[in-house]
């Protein structure tokens, strides 16, 4: 889009087109800040005039072509690769290969931040009716493309005095500036991506819970409208649906690991849930809900190991931040502080139990092999252990999205 | 609490394919927590030809508690109490699974009348006259089936006759009170919406 220019109501800061105007509502981007009454002769702010008056001079630019020679070469953009196809179409000399001082003569619209002294030809506003069938004067880059083609639909069809963009075969409008590859492919890219996220919303609107057999995405509160992946199969389930099974206290000698922890449906043991507004339909797709997860959860600081002075049960495959910080428990004697009586979770028990055989030696009842690794790591090392660990200590990790959910 | 929206879900799709499954169930009053299936007798077993009610109690915590089930009617069958109805199958205690529904739980039921496990037997004088005596074991269980699970279907001829001295046709009603299950009501019904 031709998002280059800054939206003069912007600027003011009044545009009431907001995000869909089409002009940049970025600061950044360079102002069209050029009187263009002042270029026509006439402006009758005179000197208070807000918009730079720059003498639009088409007529000696040619003779001028050397003096600005060394000042183009500086600001000239690197030649557009796509151009020459639709110069040569409005015939222009082809701008790949030919010489400087050709060009650079006909370069419209300097940056207006520059001083109007260096601008003897400078801007030719495009809206200029004697323009109309000879862009040439114009280096083709330089020229956003028609908004209204860009929206849908030119009004003025082949009259239009603006380049109309090349069809974006994603969104179906003529957007693609062919003389800016870098924005093409952005668009391009940013199209596909929408595209494929509204295709993956569409299909996620059918998927149905196997539990409370509603359509996830139908349900009344937007905190209930997720998916709750399981890591090992692909059955789709409600975040809250899944999360009520899992943590359901097992009643009539149900087992914590085959029932419990396992798919309803097809009775895979996964160690955790990941919530997700989408559904996905490729593996790849799965992987990226669950990495940007681990991502998001690995940002944040973990609540039982309290920077060092608490005692995380999961250890190192805990997917929450383990940041010792200095004067902590861990920080002083170089390992997490004892751990407090243990809640209810038989499971747990049984895993330390199994730990303290391999540490006799260390007379400490609350230490565990696990927690060695947590010794003298730097959280960059913590979580790169734990990357590589993933899911070994599974027991553990299977709790954590259960005991505390974002 | 019991998640009344899947109950009324559940309900609406076995009534669905009621005619493919030949499994209905209806609740026992307006309270959705009670509810009666019916199964009937698998085909080729001693069963077959009967239809066999049983008793549904929703708890609290379902669908993530297994729904209790009972056999309302008599069976002699290994795995079911011949006194009490009581049913022993993995899926109704440690193996439930909230992906289940009443139809499959059901369904599973079903598949235990043709399937007997008289290793892990709920009625021991069942079961052992399984092991020991199979022959006997298939009168009886066909005697049982004969006298308990057709009992309605007992009193066929004098459905029909009352039915057809309303004004519908005879053949037409021995078809639809088949189609029901020998339940004269409901035959009444089916006959009346046309």
């Amino acid at each position: 889009m031709s998002k280059r220019v800054l939206c003069k109501f912007f600027s003011h800061g009044a545009c009431l087109k907001g995000e869909h105007c089409e002009f940049s509502h970025d600061w950044k981007a360079s102002p069209n800040n050029v009187c263009t009454y002042y270029q026509k002769g006439l402006c009758t702010y005179g000197s208070r005039c807000r918009y730079e008056h720059v003498k639009a001079s088409r007529g000696h630019s040619s003779a001028s072509s050397s003096s600005t020679n060394a000042q183009q070469s500086l600001i000239s953009d690197p030649v557009p690769q796509a151009c020459s196809a639709r110069t040569q179409l409005v015939g222009v000399t082809p701008v790949l290969g030919t010489p400087r001082e050709l060009y650079a003569s006909s370069r419209p619209l300097i940056p207006a931040a520059k001083p109007a002294w260096n601008q003897e030809f400078g801007h030719h506003d495009p809206l200029d009716d004697g323009d109309i069938g000879e862009p040439s004067g114009n280096r083709p880059a330089d020229h956003s493309i028609c908004s209204f083609a860009a929206a849908g639909n030119c009004p003025r069809g082949e009259k239009c005095p603006h380049i109309h963009g090349d069809l974006c075969p994603t969104c179906g409008k003529h957007c693609l500036n062919p003389f800016r590859p870098e924005e093409r492919q952005e668009h391009l890219k940013m199209c596909e991506k929408k595209q494929k996220h509204l295709e993956a919303l569409k299909h996620s609107q059918e998927i149905e819970c196997s539990v409370c057999l509603e359509r996830v995405l139908s349900k009344p509160t937007t905190a209930e409208r997720k998916f709750g992946l399981l890591s090992e199969c692909d059955h789709p389930f409600c975040i809250s649906c899944i999360r009520n099974w899992r943590s359901s206290s097992p009643t009539s000698g149900m087992d914590v690991n085959s029932a419990l922890r396992a798919c309803p449906i097809c009775r895979k043991l996964s160690y955790f849930v990941i919530p997700s507004v989408i559904w996905y339909t490729t593996k790849e797709e799965k992987q990226e809900i669950v990495d940007s997860y681990k991502t998001k959860l690995k940002s944040i600081d973990c609540k039982h190991f309290d920077f060092g002075n608490g005692n995380c049960p999961f250890g190192t495959s805990c997917f929450y931040k383990h940041t010792v910080k200095p004067g902590s428990y861990t920080w002083r004697h170089f390992r997490p502080p004892p751990r407090r009586p243990r809640p209810h979770r038989t499971n747990f028990v049984a895993m330390d139990d199994s730990f303290d055989v391999f540490e006799p030696l260390e007379g400490l009842e609350d230490f565990n092999a696990e927690d060695l690794f947590n010794e003298e790591l730097t959280s960059l090392e913590m979580a790169l252990l734990l990357m590589d660990m993933g899911f070994d200590t599974c027991d553990s990790s299977s709790d954590e999205e259960d005991l505390y959910s974002p | 609490m019991i998640d009344f929206a899947r109950v009324q879900k559940e309900l609406q799709e076995c009534s669905r394919d009621i005619e493919a499954s030949g499994i209905r169930v209806s609740p026992k009053s307006d309270n959705l927590g009670c509810l009666i299936g019916t199964i009937p007798g698998p085909i080729g077993t001693p069963y077959e030809g009967g239809t066999f009610q049983i008793d549904i109690s929703l708890p609290d915590g379902y669908p993530f508690e297994p729904p209790k089930m009972q056999f309302a009617t008599k069976v002699w069958h290994p795995n079911i109490s011949s006194q009490s109805g009581a049913i022993c199958l993995d899926i109704l205690k440690d193996q439930w699974s909230p992906a289940l529904t009443l139809k499959t739980a059901l369904l599973s039921v079903q598949a235990l009348l043709s399937a007997p496990e008289p290793d892990d037997p709920q009625d021991a004088v069942v079961a052992q006259q399984y092991l020991r005596d199979y022959q006997t074991f298939i009168g009886t269980a066909r005697y049982w089936t004969e006298t308990f699970a057709k009992a309605s279907s007992l009193g066929v001829e004098e459905k029909v006759q009352k039915l057809a001295e309303m004004g519908f046709p005879e053949a037409l009603v021995r078809s639809t009170l088949e189609a029901v299950g020998g339940d004269e009501n409901l035959a009444l019904e089916k006959l009346c919406s046309g």
